[in-house]
């Protein structure tokens, strides 16, 4: 049998480099993709925290970015999907919708088993992390979609709309799995000490991630966007778009800026590379690639077109770094989270941000996505 | 003017699980509770996660007589200290009327 890197690298991206000219049109992607501004400002921040710079992102400005930034994707998602809906009715949303449900209940999964039997990690961290990899990252989506825009194969209008949907389902799953898997060794745990089994926090932990603020903010300004298109005059309805708009500078601009914090952070988390080991940094890196594969695949069956492929590979290859991690410690408090936290934000996120969106665009070209 | 000696019961730790124990803390005798968010390291600081916009680390304060400090202080080391960054302490200490904190029973 392939160990277990070669088996996931066959599986996602060996199908193509198998055509000779792909190899070097990935590497073109990625030069094209490296050098603008979104990942210079991660990779900025990362520098300056291994060398101990003096760059310094106050927290109520990245809480306010992060808050533009959620109302810009669900604004504009919820503006673009009314004009869709005026156009074709649901015919064009209802298959890449069914088909992100059904990715948001099998990236927790598959996470899971490779986690649980080849990784052989315990029955809470491998759920932790199954978490994380089911749900998606925001930020990820934003930083794609500015990618296809820049290509000038934007993505189709309603995956905002597919964003919202992946955020929950894989969460739910993942922890459904680890509190029913590890249900067994509390209750043994608890007859041992003679103290009552504690109760699961499961709906607790699945109400915060309903209504935390990325799903909130996201759902709630699609909504809005959504029925303000519908209802408003077009006059009306420019300064709100000409304000969230992602191919403003507003956005881009605020985008450089979280990134950069988002290096800083990031930068601190490699120190635990160590930590976590080889195994969880290949998976945090051939992971997202299996899922990246099947996400662009599936999206093409679905109808998206190429740009549309290319978001929807990075959003379900995407790991959760905002609203998994809280859910996690409250169902499944004996995972480790820095394993779980390192994974997402030290391995998954950069690679997806410098290396795997301009991969999932070659792979949604080699599908033929158009 | 006549100070009540009284135990200051004192737990820092992850955000996640302070509003539980706070509220234990009531339902066990105590009369109020102090939350702040706190800044600091320790053993196992770097497993604090919150959610977004909150502070990682939290202090709660229960000013209350011995048997309910006794009682909080059970609560939290059998529930909490396994798997959750959190640590604990009791000091005695001299309150300007203290009669508002113990609950009439």
């Amino acid at each position: 049998m392939l160990p277990l890197p070669a088996t996931l690298i066959a599986a996602g991206l060996m199908p193509l480099l198998a055509d000779g000219g792909q190899f070097a049109r990935i590497v073109e992607s990625l030069e094209r993709n490296l050098l603008t501004p979104i990942p210079l400002c991660f990779l900025l921040g990362i520098i300056c925290t291994r060398i101990h710079g003096g760059i310094k992102i106050p927290k109520e400005l990245y809480y306010s970015i992060a808050i533009f930034l959620l109302m810009s994707i669900g604004f504009i998602g919820g503006h673009e999907l009314a004009d869709e809906y005026q156009a074709h009715g649901v015919s064009t949303i209802w298959k890449p919708a069914l088909v992100t449900l059904l990715l948001g209940c099998v990236t927790p999964i598959t996470s899971y088993v490779v986690l649980r039997y080849l990784g052989g990690m315990s029955i809470a961290d491998s759920a932790g992390i199954a978490a994380h990899y089911g749900s998606t990252s925001a930020v990820t989506f934003a930083v794609a979609n500015s990618f296809v825009e820049q290509t000038q194969h934007p993505a189709d209008s309603f995956l905002p709309t597919l964003v919202t949907i992946l955020e929950c389902p894989g969460i739910a799953i993942a922890l459904v799995i680890g509190a029913a898997f590890s249900a067994r060794e509390r209750a043994a745990k608890a007859a041992a000490s003679g103290r009552p089994v504690k109760e699961s926090k499961l709906g607790e932990a699945l109400y915060e991630v309903m209504t935390g603020q990325s799903i909130m903010l996201m759902a709630g300004l699609l909504v809005i966007g959504f029925v303000s298109t519908l209802f408003m005059p077009e006059k009306g309805l420019e300064p709100f778009l000409e304000f969230f708009k992602s191919k403003g500078m507003l956005f881009r601009g605020v985008l450089c800026i979280f990134l950069l914090e988002m290096g800083l952070v990031a930068g601190e988390k490699l120190g635990d590379l160590v930590k976590v080991g080889p195994f969880l940094v290949a998976f945090g890196i051939l992971m997202p690639l299996l899922h990246g594969f099947l996400g662009v695949y599936l999206g093409h069956l679905a109808g998206l077109n190429l740009g549309g492929c290319t978001v929807f590979g990075a959003i379900v290859s995407s790991a959760s770094y905002i609203a998994a991690p809280p859910a996690v410690r409250l169902t499944l408090p004996e995972a480790n989270p820095t394993l779980s936290i390192t994974a997402a934000l030290a391995i998954t996120f950069p690679f997806n941000i410098a290396f795997g969106i301009p991969i999932y665009f070659e792979m949604a070209k080699w599908v033929g996505a158009q | 003017m006549q100070l009540y000696p009284l135990k200051l019961v004192t737990i820092v730790g992850e955000t996640l699980i302070m509003e539980e124990i706070a509220e234990e803390g009531i339902k066990l005798g105590a009369t109020g509770f102090t939350l702040v968010d706190v800044i600091g390291k320790g053993s196992r600081s770097a497993r604090n996660v919150s959610f977004a916009g909150e502070a990682k680390t939290r202090k709660l304060e229960f000013v209350v007589p011995a048997d309910v400090a006794v009682a909080i202080l059970t609560f939290v080391s059998h529930n909490y200290f396994e798997h959750y960054a959190c640590i604990a302490w009791l000091s005695d200490v001299a309150v300007v009327r203290g009669e508002q904190y113990v609950v009439k029973r």
